[in-house]
């Protein structure tokens, strides 16, 4: 049977077990990466650096995570706060790397001209709307979780997530019809 | 009523343009950065010491003829002037405040920092 996220969090609570720390990263990579992906703009090597990082920052950290949101969304808050802390430090140098970003969508769910509409509309988003579109919208957090991840209070969350919807509404206006 | 479907829509493409990404060795490099797991008989480490305290406070005792001096300097505690005792007290307890207050700041910095 498989153990739940909060089990094998105190597994590396009690006995320091790296091989439960392996299995939560396993099962969280894939979303923790996507997000860091698309916050910084498809640079993948830069994306994958600060997941690495994340997740070594979240192991270092355990003992601080209390249970009280779900692990994903302490593991978001990391995951951005590791983000905002290279972008300040590159003073926001990232550029979007469209090829290699086309390369790695799955061509088989969206239309291949819509995915790109998409990704360049997001990419436009302020870093504020960015961040709450991708964490309601697309990993499906709550704005209050969402708003626990980004440090910010709810309406401030609420308000972000509504304009960033809002412009990608306007932009991706042909798709939709 | 458009509104939420338009809104449904936007959500459904969003997820949809976020496909699963591989692990590829990613859990693999996560762990070769993780510090070294503790050791496992560090549990021993309180035992050991109480232990240590246990037996230094046995042969002080038995070596200082049953603890005679502690008497010696009861006796001498007495006879300082009790001005002396309190500003002793006082100083102490400000003391041992001003340790605590320094540790919580320095660990409040560094989780802020960590996270």
């Amino acid at each position: 049977m498989e153990l739940t996220d909060a089990g094998l969090v105190a597994r590396v609570l009690v006995d320091d077990d790296q091989h439960a720390f392996g299995a939560l990263v396993r099962r969280h990579q894939s979303s923790v990466r996507g997000l860091l992906r698309q916050l910084t703009r498809g640079d993948l090597a830069l994306a994958d650096d600060l997941a690495q990082d994340a997740f070594v920052r979240a192991y270092k950290n355990i003992r601080s995570f209390r249970g009280e949101a779900k692990f994903s969304t302490w593991l978001y808050r990391i995951a951005y706060n590791c983000f905002r802390e290279d972008a300040r430090r590159r003073k926001e140098l990232v550029g979007i790397n469209e090829e290699q970003w086309q390369a790695e969508q799955d061509p088989q769910t969206v239309d291949p001209g819509l995915r790109h509409d998409l990704m360049h509309a997001l990419s436009l988003l302020p870093l504020h709307e960015r961040s709450a579109v991708l964490l309601c919208c697309q990993k499906g957090l709550s704005h209050d979780e969402a708003g626990r991840a980004l440090d910010i209070p709810l309406g401030t969350v609420k308000t972000n997530v509504l304009r960033g919807r809002e412009k990608l509404k306007k932009t991706l206006a042909v798709w939709a019809q | 009523m458009n509104e939420q479907i338009e809104q449904d829509w936007l959500d459904r493409k969003l997820q949809e343009a976020a496909p699963y990404i591989e692990d590829d060795g990613f859990t693999a490099r996560v762990l070769q950065q993780l510090p070294a797991p503790r050791q496992a008989g560090q549990f021993l480490r309180p035992f050991i010491l109480v232990g240590m305290s246990a037996l230094a406070s046995a042969l002080t005792y038995v070596l200082s003829d049953g603890g005679r001096f502690i008497l010696v300097e009861m006796f001498r505690l007495t006879t300082i002037p009790t001005l002396w005792v309190v500003a002793f007290a006082l100083a102490s307890g400000m003391l041992v405040m001003a340790g605590g207050i320094f540790a919580a700041m320095s660990k409040s910095n560094h989780i802020q920092s960590e996270v």
